[in-house]
């Protein structure tokens, strides 16, 4: 073997393969440039969903008694907790702001002062320089008092007990049933059309839910969920001391007005029970579930708080109701669950790049040069096809290295730097572990050599670039989807798996990279990996000796 | 002193074998011999198997039965020995379109293990022959046919060698691409080398072959001078070919 010679095809190869567009593209600027793109796209699209979606105007139907008996839950709720709430706001300086009158102002504060937080943690400042910025920037004291009083506020947020965030969380939910919900009265449903397949009303249902109409419009998405309370709600939520007072009730804004039987209800007595408050919604549509959730955490909220008044209503201790709890203590770091997060996504992206990088220069080097009539040409030369061969693999395999490190970078960097916390990145860097890195590396090796001599094996076979690339998808489902079980929170690795190519390897780097060395786990892989490898490697070789394979044509 | 021998086919052939199991004969027994300073014309219509036999001679293909010996190199013992000594042509010899003529012709020099500053001389020296002094750096894909053609040419007899196989070299090209052509095989047979050129255009043969061989079924079914194959066929070139072929059983 003249390595000399080797060598001069390499380097040869390099130079007319980064002169190809393609594969600039798949080699360099899929991973710099689309992956972080991608990956941060979907990371915002699916944010700005989640807030799109809570913050959409959601339809319920519901009478208008019951509408207005939701209403008056919240506002007794508000009022119960006002004391609490109101040291809540003189410690958040929400009033520095102007006054608070209700619930509603409240929650927008808050949320002035979450966004606040979020793009101090976007940009790696703090709130306060962050503020001082905004000061500095302020042509008058306003802006300037409002941009301190922001900043403060964010401080104080962040130092928030466990139970002054649940009570926070707990008015959010009572918030967003009542502040951006639109009750529609059952009246206003129409009863025309059919119910779609695999639409089933159940049989259970109290009277109001279980007309066709109701379901009719939530198939139509005229609303996005039906609401019902039983006729001894008040009764029972009375029992409770919410004292829901009768003028609540009527001074309704729509003017409605009920009738005396409605309200005999309150004399009788059950004593406490559950109320159930029933709600219809179609899990497959994602606003009607928005609908059901909103409503949930409202009657959660609600729960919680009445509960504690039942207790203290009897004198019972605050802990009656909680028998038993768990304490937990999590071992795992931010940093090493990040790490686990990455191990579930880098073993499969890491071999799709380098597949992807592999992908274009071995075909181009193999079919593109049966297709420009170059490879003849070579084969003219006085080297032998040995040395032709090992001058294209190297090439093939530098640039599937290549991309596999850029993937690699590209993606730890997209997500230490565009879409964790500004704090959580030190803490990462420092916890990687370089025998792990090792390790893991030692494996993409000859994976890229595997991925390398197949693709040139394909492209060597084919009469052309596109039936070459017709080929390679096959090969994508048998070389690179398998490394998707990453995917998988729940698999386990056992030796079994060790033996099954591809999987092993996706496995082992997602232990890795948490930090469990499986050594033997590490063995069998390693060992299975670089026999296939040496095989296509192999078939390769034998391939650039056969004539009929290198002037199919 | 006769002139050396430089190229002899002894009863080359090959055989493919087809998709059904059944073997296709594209060449059955071909031998000749051509020598130093001799322009030797293989000639014979499409499908005749003159690319695949120009294909043995070069060691793409190895031959089914015989051999041919290049300079004394054994096509089936020495292939790196008999690539050395040939310089080789043909429609499925291409140039890299992302390369410059510079590029190729100095990648081709290192392949054939010349020093770099031969190379360079080299190179310019053949830019200067083929006037290709104006585009030697422009990239491959941008040129015109004629100018590819001279720098697929100028590939060719980069290492100086002492045999050039031409298969079918003017094709495609106008008529002052084929006349640079046609006078660089000229002044390469006037140095004494051997030239195997094939062709099917008779005023091609006649300006230039001083020996020629009709191959056709795989077969050569006429060697010698064109004068000997105008004595037994007639006058005119191109009849004497048709003749020829048609007396073929």
């Amino acid at each position: 073997m003249n390595f000399q010679a080797v060598g001069v095809i390499a380097r040869k190869e390099f130079r007319d393969v980064l002169r190809d567009r393609r594969t600039l593209i798949f080699m360099m600027l899929l991973p710099i440039v689309v992956m972080p793109l991608l990956m941060l796209g979907v990371f915002k699209f699916v944010a700005s969903q989640k807030v799109a979606r809570e913050s959409k105007e959601v339809r319920i139907a519901a009478s208008a008694f019951d509408a207005n008996t939701l209403r008056a839950l919240q506002k007794v709720w508000y009022d119960a907790n006002s004391t609490v709430l109101s040291t809540l706001m003189a410690k958040l300086s929400v009033e520095s702001l102007g006054g608070v009158s209700d619930m509603g102002t409240l929650l927008d504060r808050l949320a002035t002062f979450e966004e606040a937080e979020e793009k101090a943690d976007g940009t790696g400042s703090d709130p306060d320089s962050a503020a001082d910025t905004e000061a500095d920037a302020a042509l008058d004291d306003d802006s300037a008092r409002r941009a301190a009083a922001i900043a403060a506020g964010v401080e104080a947020m962040r130092n928030l007990t466990p139970e002054q965030s649940a009570l926070i969380g707990d008015a959010k939910a009572l918030q967003s049933l009542i502040g951006n919900t639109v009750f529609v009265d059952y009246d206003e449903l129409s009863d025309e059309g059919e119910l779609a397949q695999g639409v089933e009303i159940p049989d259970d249902l109290p009277g109001p839910l279980s007309q066709r109409a109701v379901t009719l419009a939530v198939q139509s998405k005229q609303i996005d969920a039906a609401l019902y309370l039983p006729n001894d709600t008040l009764v029972v939520l009375d029992e409770a001391p919410l004292s829901i007072g009768f003028s609540e009730l009527l001074e309704d804004d729509s003017g409605e007005t009920y009738g005396s039987d409605e309200f005999l209800l309150l004399s009788k007595a059950p004593g406490l029970a559950t109320v159930r408050v029933h709600l219809l919604y179609d899990s497959s549509q994602s606003q009607s579930k928005e609908a059901f959730e909103r409503v949930s955490g409202f009657v959660e909220a609600l729960g919680r708080f009445m509960l504690v008044e039942r207790i203290d209503g009897a004198s019972l201790p605050a802990d009656y109701a909680r028998p038993i709890m768990v304490s937990e203590a999590n071992v795992a770091t931010t940093s090493r669950r990040i790490q686990a997060f990455l191990g579930g996504i880098l073993p499969y992206m890491l071999f799709a790049f380098c597949f992807f990088g592999a992908l274009y220069p071995a075909l181009d080097v193999t079919a593109g040069e049966k297709e420009r009539f170059t490879l003849e040409t070579l084969l003219l030369s006085p080297v032998t096809r040995l040395e032709i061969a090992l001058g294209k693999f190297v090439v093939v395999f530098v640039a599937a290295m290549v991309a596999a490190m850029l993937t690699t970078t590209s993606m730890v960097l997209t997500l230490t730097h565009g879409l964790l916390p500004a704090e959580l990145m030190a803490s990462l860097n420092i916890e990687f572990q370089p025998l792990a890195l090792a390790l893991t590396g030692s494996l993409v090796i000859p994976v890229a050599a595997l991925y390398s001599a197949a693709l040139l094996a394909v492209g060597l076979y084919a009469k052309s670039f596109k039936e070459a690339q017709s080929y390679t998808v096959p090969l994508q489902f048998l070389f690179v989807l398998p490394t998707m079980v990453s995917f998988l929170p729940d698999v386990e690795p056992d030796s079994h798996m060790a033996w099954i190519p591809f999987v092993n390897i996706s496995i082992l780097m997602k232990e890795l990279l948490k930090g469990n060395y499986l050594w033997s786990f590490y063995g069998i892989t390693l060992a299975s990996t670089l026999l296939l490898t040496f095989f296509a490697v192999w078939v390769a070789s034998r391939m650039f000796c056969r004539e009929s394979v290198l002037l199919r044509s | 002193m006769p002139p050396t021998v430089m190229v002899e086919a002894r009863g080359l052939a090959k055989t493919y074998p087809g998709s059904r199991g059944e073997r296709t004969e594209a060449v059955r027994e071909v031998s000749f011999s051509c020598h130093a300073g001799e322009v030797f014309g293989l000639l014979g219509p499409n499908g005749a198997g003159k690319t695949t036999t120009l294909r043995m001679l070069s060691t793409v293909l190895q031959p089914t039965k015989g051999t041919a010996l290049l300079e004394g190199h054994d096509v089936c013992q020495e292939p790196s020995a008999v690539r050395r000594s040939i310089g080789f042509l043909s429609g499925n010899t291409g140039l890299y379109p992302r390369l410059t003529p510079r590029e190729v012709l100095a990648y081709f020099g290192k392949l054939y293990g010349l020093e770099r500053g031969h190379i360079d001389h080299r190179v310019a020296e053949l830019a200067t022959v083929f006037g290709m002094t104006d585009f030697m750096d422009k990239r491959c894909d941008a040129l015109s046919s004629g100018m590819k053609q001279k720098v697929n040419v100028a590939r060719t007899v980069m290492h100086d060698p002492q045999i050039l196989i031409l298969d079918e070299p003017t094709v495609g090209l106008d008529v002052l691409a084929s006349r640079t052509i046609v006078d660089f095989v000229r002044s390469y047979r006037d140095l004494g080398r051997c030239v195997i050129f094939s062709t099917h255009i008779m005023g091609e043969v006649s300006r230039l072959c001083d020996k020629l061989a009709i191959i056709h079924k795989g077969m050569v079914q006429f060697d010698g001078s064109p004068e000997a194959l105008r004595e037994r066929a007639g006058d005119d070139l191109e009849e004497a070919f048709v003749t020829i072929l048609e007396q073929t059983p």
